[in-house]
């Protein structure tokens, strides 16, 4: 009796231990698939080639210190703090060329490849051979945004933008032309498409 | 003969019949060594080492050690995770010859100053057909303690350089998200043209 005991005291805690293990990596996996956080560090060797860089990395930290000094009696940065707060992270990366063909579809792929992860969403696709193409994804939590992920290619250009953390879209696209953020006219030069 | 024998058999085999004294004598000689039960004696010196497994005899703490080891192996796992997506990256941008470095503290705070003057680079921008950036908003964040909780205490000056150098690469930011969801929007609009679903309201 003793000894069946202990065997099933035995087969228990082995029982548990691999529940435990399984837990474990459960977890880290689905933390990892739950990461609005895309990596482009891949990208980085682009910044060779290209005639601009713009590089912006601020993260939850640097994102707190920067809205401490975003003035809350300035109506037009009272709205950006509103609009960044809560953010956990912006991080851009956009180069441009002198010459077409400066960046692969392998670059392209290894943002994709991420972005295919069921946790984001696909919402925006507008593609033309002549432009080039804008990729706008969402990560959800819940009812809530928590991640936004926009890759954007030209022929002469590549950018990827990923915000983390709970982003208002419609107040975003409105900072164009507001707030002392000037009106960039991105599609002012190019030929409208005709559908 | 045959009869003497067939007796001798049957004492030698079941104990019948007429007995051999050859036999009886040899019966009686080897009769001290037969079989006596009695309970085995184990000698009181005597040491019997027990050589079980070890993990069988330790299975149960060894499974509990086991499960503590992997739940601190994956809040290990997590906890770098995290920290890794916190790690700046450093990349300063230059208009001529584009590069990837870290920037030094002095860097950092030429670049802030720079950055300070916000009016002109601006009005640079605008003047720019395209989205042209100033490289004075291009500072890197520099190395900064991430466990000095930014709360309600007093700033350094370097923090506030910090800050101030990262409110401009946040409205650049800002600046291009912006731009990049007006225009897919824009495009998106362009693809799916309002009149068609207008149209289709009429006829209804």
């Amino acid at each position: 009796m003793k000894l069946l005991s202990r065997t099933l005291l035995k087969i228990a805690s082995v029982k548990l231990a691999a529940l435990a293990v399984l837990l474990v990596l459960g977890a880290t996996t689905t933390a990892m698939a739950q990461n609005p956080r895309i990596e482009t560090s891949q990208l980085d060797g682009l910044a060779a080639k290209a005639s601009e860089t713009v590089d912006v990395n601020i993260d939850e930290s640097l994102m707190a210190l920067t809205t401490k000094f975003l003035s809350t009696k300035d109506d037009d940065e009272r709205k950006v703090k509103e609009l960044v707060s809560g953010l956990k992270g912006i991080y851009v990366k956009s180069f441009e060329f002198e010459s077409e063909g400066q960046y692969t579809n392998a670059d392209l792929e290894s943002i994709r490849s991420q972005l295919r992860n069921p946790a984001w969403s696909k919402i925006i696709t507008a593609r033309s051979k002549k432009d080039g193409s804008i990729e706008v994804y969402l990560m959800h939590t819940g009812a809530q945004i928590s991640g936004l992920a926009v890759l954007a290619t030209e022929l002469k250009e590549i950018t990827v933008i990923n915000i983390v953390g709970p982003v208002d879209l419609e107040k975003l696209t409105q900072l164009e032309g507001e707030f002392g953020i000037p009106e960039l006219g991105l599609e002012s030069s190019k030929p409208k498409r005709k559908n | 003969m045959n009869s003497n024998l067939n007796s001798d058999a049957d004492y030698l085999w079941d104990k019948t019949g007429e007995p051999d004294p050859e036999i009886q004598q040899l019966e009686e000689i080897l009769g001290t060594l037969r079989y006596q039960p009695r309970p085995l004696e184990i000698p009181a010196g005597l040491h019997v080492d027990r050589q079980r497994s070890f993990f069988r005899s330790h299975a149960a703490p060894l499974a509990i050690a086991a499960t503590v080891a992997m739940l601190l192996l994956g809040l290990g796992l997590w906890l770098g995770l995290q920290r890794l997506q916190r790690s700046p990256q450093q990349i300063v941008k230059s208009p001529d010859t584009p590069q990837v470095r870290p920037v030094s503290p002095d860097e950092n705070q030429n670049a802030a100053t720079a950055a300070s003057s916000h009016q002109p680079e601006q009005k640079r921008i605008e003047e720019s057909p395209r989205h042209r950036v100033n490289p004075s908003l291009l500072v890197r964040n520099s190395k900064r303690d991430r466990n000095t909780a930014v709360k309600d205490q007093q700033l350094t000056a370097r923090q506030q350089q910090e800050a101030l150098a990262a409110r401009d690469q946040l409205m650049l930011a800002l600046r291009l998200t912006s731009a990049k969801l007006s225009l897919a929007q824009r495009k998106a609009q362009s693809t799916n043209p309002p009149d068609l679903i207008h149209n289709q309201h009429k006829i209804g």
